[in-house]
């Protein structure tokens, strides 16, 4: 049956077709070679996962709308028009089992772009209104409390002073005249404040005119996470707003994937961005700071027990910030720091990543994909990894518990912090 | 049955309303596909795009068929790999370099080239048609394969398949009479040509969208496609 949401998941489809969706979906050849690269689909072995499968809802939208072929199959009876039990069923599958981490993309011998073209699908069914609770409640807290974790404006005041009392580390608030904005996620600031201290020791240290703000205070972008076109503007309004305010010329995204994807590359082609401010992760702009000598390391500060590197999809395999962390680790941890296999633009997601972490029934999933990143740890023995996301570091923190495995994570702004000399 | 007019049929008005129907029909579809819009890409270049572009050709076109680089990507898809790859291959050589089709194309482009010699025509559409029965079990025994295959792609496999088994077995004279092998074989390449507007063997068309998307997309972000 179909209702107005479906009609209004429909309507999204056909609205973000252009060329770019069309001539990639008219490539596929259904060969299923994009499965054996979803780590969903290796872990879990459902065909359901396999990456193409997770577009039908958009491919069909647009062959019945849009092609010969699609209306053909209609009137012949081959195929349905999209029915709200669709939506739901696909539902599932893209926000539970989709990191949107793109490896798929790189595996298709038509380079169809799946990762992004999944992100397509989510957003009909976030205008459909069919997104997991979990997420839908995230998203609700981003949107009234200004935090998918529920930090209201005053914890947040509350939990920079405590940070700044604990660590020592000066981090000044809606500083004016300062030249970089630093937007932190919620997930730092209340679960890994070593790193919020940590980025603040280290742009001190540098002798960086940075600030923080307290109304462009969330980095995280739930919306994004949805799909959900207007909300994820009105999450990277804030920052800008608070960015044009203060008058800044950069903004550094910190340890976030998601966020980091939705500035640097999505924000300019949704919504007025302010012009001269440039958007730098945080992990190339520490690198510059060391290539620059704005700050000195310790040489090996970390040698002794095996480290490691994990590269996240949106940093890394979609956001080209591939060297600059290898190049610090091989100053923190010249005979320590090991590769793990695949890496880099092939590397293996962490399963968190997508929002998939914020849904509680993808817990499994999750589970399931982190045993293979288990594998690739033992595989090098390592006895530490690194990572520049708060995403994938939860998931790691949480899996590591989880698996009870004799592993620490790091966020690689707390392992240069320790070592600044 | 008379299979000489079947013949001058199937060569003559069959063949050319088949043609038409193809370009006619492709045409139809890249014009509609190309004037759904194409929004411009605002977010500022990390690295050079051209360069991903070229990298990702050069990738597909050289390294992928022989040495998939994703390594646990080819390990669990080698049939898909090394069949797929072979069928190309050899679909490749017989269309472009087998004698008899040397001729069609110096009908219709006015100039024609060296062909290859006839055992290794023969060797490369045999292998052709075994890769192709190959990727059909494959097809039908896999699990995600089996999910995605809906009944248009059965079709794309039959059609292709027809011009290849009735091409070979008039190259090697084989059981019939040339007449009717060769109505055969006509009959089928028509079928080919008219069904492609509609399925998914158009995809060496949309291949070149894909792919320049793709190394547009890696080189923007400086990563290798």
């Amino acid at each position: 049956m179909k209702s107005q949401k479906t009609q209004s998941a429909i309507n999204t489809y056909l609205k973000e077709t252009g060329g770019w969706v069309a001539s990639q979906l008219e490539a596929c050849t259904r060969c299923g070679i994009c499965a054996e690269a979803c780590h969903f689909y290796q872990a879990l072995g459902n065909p359901e996962y396999a990456p193409i499968w997770k577009l039908e809802p958009l491919r069909r939208a647009y062959e019945q709308r849009f092609t010969v072929a699609g209306k053909l199959k209609l009137a012949l009876g081959l195929e349905k028009k999209l029915a709200d039990s669709d939506l739901e069923h696909w539902s599932k599958i893209v926000y539970e089992a989709c990191t949107v981490c793109n490896k798929c993309a790189h595996v298709c011998p038509m380079g169809i772009q799946l990762g992004p073209l999944i992100h397509g699908v989510r957003a009909g069914m976030a205008a459909a209104g069919v997104v997991p609770a979990d997420l839908a409640e995230a998203t609700e807290k981003q949107k009234t409390v200004g935090s998918p974790l529920g930090v209201t404006d005053e914890m947040w005041r509350e939990r920079i002073d405590w940070i700044t009392d604990e660590w020592e580390a000066q981090i000044p608030v809606d500083k004016a005249g300062a030249e970089s904005l630093v937007v932190f996620t919620s997930i730092e600031l209340m679960k890994f404040p070593d790193n919020l201290a940590a980025v603040a020791r280290i742009l001190n240290r540098a002798g960086e005119n940075w600030t923080v703000s307290s109304t462009g205070r969330e980095v995280v972008n739930f919306g994004y996470f949805e799909a959900d076109e207007e909300l994820t503007r009105l999450f990277m309004y804030r920052v800008f707003k608070a960015a044009e305010e203060l008058g800044v010329k950069r903004i550094i995204i910190s340890e976030c994937g998601h966020a980091y994807d939705a500035f640097r590359w999505s924000a300019p082609n949704m919504m007025k961005v302010p012009k001269g401010v440039e958007i730098v992760h945080i992990s190339e702009y520490i690198h510059h700071l060391w290539k620059t000598g704005r700050i000195k390391l310790k040489e090996g500060a970390f040698d002794g027990e095996t480290i490691t590197f994990h590269d996240s999809c949106k940093i890394q395999r979609r956001g080209g910030i591939i060297k600059q962390p290898r190049e610090l680790l091989r100053v923190l941890a010249p005979r320590s720091f090991k590769e793990m296999t695949p890496n880099k633009e092939q590397s293996l997601c962490c399963g968190g990543g997508g929002g998939v972490i914020s849904i509680k029934e993808a817990d499994a999933n999750r589970y399931a994909v982190f045993e293979m990143k288990i594998e690739q740890l033992q595989a090098v023995q390592a006895r530490a990894v690194c990572m520049v996301c708060s995403n994938c570091r939860l998931q790691f923190v949480d899996s590591v518990g989880h698996f009870n495995l004799p592993v620490k994570v790091h966020g690689l702004a707390e392992l240069v912090s320790r070592a600044l000399v | 049955m008379n299979w000489t007019n079947i013949l001058n049929f199937s060569r003559g008005p069959l063949l050319h309303v088949a043609m038409i129907i193809f370009v006619a029909g492709l045409s139809f579809r890249l014009v509609r596909v190309l004037l759904l819009g194409w929004a411009r890409d605002r977010a500022k270049n990390k690295g050079s795009k051209l360069w991903g572009v070229i990298v990702n050709y050069l990738k597909g076109l050289f390294v992928l068929p022989f040495i998939p680089w994703v390594r646990r990507t080819f390990r669990h898809n080698e049939l898909t790999f090394i069949a797929g790859g072979l069928f190309h291959l050899s679909l490749f050589l017989v269309l472009v370099f087998g004698t008899a089709h040397i001729l069609v194309w110096k009908s219709l482009w006015g100039f024609g080239w060296k062909g290859l010699p006839t055992p290794i025509l023969a060797f490369f559409s045999a292998v052709g048609i075994i890769s192709m029965i190959v990727l059909l079990i494959n097809r039908l025994t896999h699990p995600v394969l089996k999910m995605l295959t809906k009944f248009p792609v059965w079709i794309n496999w039959l059609v292709v398949f027809l011009p290849m088994i009735t091409g070979f077995i008039m190259a090697r004279h084989l059981w019939f009479r040339y007449e009717v092998i060769f109505s055969l074989h006509l009959i089928s390449v028509s079928l080919l040509l008219i069904w492609i507007p509609f399925g998914r063997i158009s995809h060496f068309l949309f291949y070149f969208f894909s792919k320049t998307i793709h190394g547009a997309q890696a080189g923007k972000r400086a990563v290798t496609p």
